[in-house]
């Protein structure tokens, strides 16, 4: 089926990974190695691995910012892979992007648990706001190389630079909402609000 | 399940949408992100909402330099999975000697996808050594293994040597927010909503006799919930769950 795609659905996210394994068969479609990890086929995970093992350690380092946690990690989310492979659906998204979220969420699950007390009371905040509140000057700079790399660029590219920035610091670093507002120096509330306004405006871009 | 929709309001479309956008962004603190992995048991909204934003961003996690992982990773992955199957093996073969004792446990255990093989030896060796040990009557007993909500830890065990008399026993750590306690609770599926058993010490073992309470029975559910540290205001749980799972009578 992916094969004879018709060109009306190439811009569907979903299609993205299984074009790049019609145009390249050595990378094999990644939802047809979960069926076979979900039929108990150890070779399929180890390709997954072999696959993917770079970019999610990559990814997960990133998140945790130690790489023997980052491995440990890794670890946990191929066990995962393999012992949940059978309830992958395909209708809602790729194989790359649910064994993506498999990491990525293991990750963030350890370091919110991990640095849950490390968190500002509201007293602190409010004066660190205060603080921040001063310095109005905008940051008119990208933090990340976004452009290029998927259907949402789009929509991205109307956001400003700020605020793309705190998404990427969240999703890419895995920055918890004082973190960004430590590294963008802006109040804790105003990050806040920029955040939830500007997966609104995704959102409002993407229907 | 009425006693866990209960505690968590249904969210609109705009406010599905924005929690699973932060939750895959990662800006959720691990408090609201237990919780939404509760909801997600349920609510497909919630779930497809998830999906799509999962879609839209992972394209991104491209900017990140991938690091080849150590030579030993793989290795280590493809033990753990052999370790998995012969203790899977091995309980089969067990479970078919004793009468069956364990087949319900270990049938339970294999739908427990992502347990921890340390939790898998725990609740074999408990139950080998529940229905094995020396001098025992064939009354009945029961075991509930306590695991977080996504089924990755177990956290505690409830062991009942009758069906009035049980003991809750930590297997792990658990850190409880400031402010904030263990609520435990237990409803069987004919009751219309569960009840409290009242405030647990993290790493203490609790004992309880359930006489106010019908006789435990199959599949029983149990659950620890954090709530403030009074205990929850309500006649049922208000925060999310830490630790949940079913009694199987062995």
């Amino acid at each position: 089926m992916r094969c004879l795609s018709p060109s009306g659905v190439r811009f569907k996210e979903v299609r993205v990974t299984d074009d790049v394994a019609a145009f390249n068969p050595s990378a094999a479609d990644h939802g047809a190695l979960l069926e076979a990890c979900a039929r108990g086929e150890r070779q399929a995970l180890q390709q997954l691995y072999a696959q993917e093992g770079s970019r999610l350690l990559g990814v997960v380092v990133r998140i945790v910012g130690d790489r023997g946690i980052a491995e440990d990690i890794i670890h946990d989310a191929f066990v995962n892979i393999w012992n949940k492979a059978h309830t992958f659906d395909a209708t809602r998204g790729s194989g790359k992007t649910w064994i993506f979220s498999v990491a990525r969420h293991l990750a963030l699950n350890h370091v919110r648990t991990r640095h849950r007390e490390v968190t500002v009371d509201d007293e602190t905040a409010d004066r660190l706001d205060a603080e921040r509140a001063h310095e109005v000057e905008t940051d008119m700079q990208d933090h990340f190389d976004w452009l290029g790399h998927g259907d949402l660029d789009r929509c991205l590219a109307q956001l400003a630079p700020e605020r793309r920035n705190c998404l990427f610091h969240a999703y890419v670093d895995g920055f918890s909402h004082p973190e960004i507002a430590t590294r963008m120096d802006r109040p804790l509330g105003t990050v806040k609000a920029w955040i939830k306004r500007s997966l609104a405006a995704l959102r409002e871009c993407l229907s | 399940m009425s006693d866990r929709s209960a505690s968590s309001p249904p969210l609109g479309p705009e406010e599905t949408d924005d929690l699973a956008g932060e939750y895959v962004l990662g800006t959720l603190s691990a408090e609201q992100r237990l919780d939404v992995e509760r909801r997600l048991q349920e609510d497909t909204k919630l779930q497809e909402a998830i999906w799509a934003w999962e879609r839209r961003l992972q394209p991104y996690t491209a900017m990140v330099e991938p690091i080849a992982p150590s030579s030993r990773l793989w290795q280590r992955i493809s033990r753990t999975l052999d370790d998995r199957e012969t203790s899977r093996s091995s309980a089969e073969e067990r479970a078919t000697r004793p009468g069956g004792l364990l087949n319900r446990l270990w049938h339970d255990l294999t739908l427990w996808r992502g347990v921890s093989l340390a939790s898998i030896v725990v609740a074999i060796g408990l139950a080998a050594m529940l229905a094995l040990g020396p001098g025992q009557t064939p009354s009945s007993r029961y075991l509930v293994v306590l695991m977080t909500p996504q089924h990755t830890q177990a956290g505690w065990i409830v062991q009942a040597s009758s069906p009035q008399r049980i003991s809750l026993k930590p297997i792990g750590t658990f850190e409880v927010p400031p402010g904030k306690a263990l609520e435990f609770w237990t409803k069987a599926d004919d009751w219309s909503g569960p009840v409290s058993l009242g405030l647990v010490e993290p790493g203490e073992t609790k004992q309880l006799s359930l006489d106010d309470l019908p006789p435990l029975e199959d599949n029983q559910l149990f659950e620890l919930t954090l709530e403030d540290d009074s205990g929850s205001p309500l006649d049922r749980p208000t925060g999310p769950i830490q630790f949940i799972g079913r009694a199987v009578e062995l």
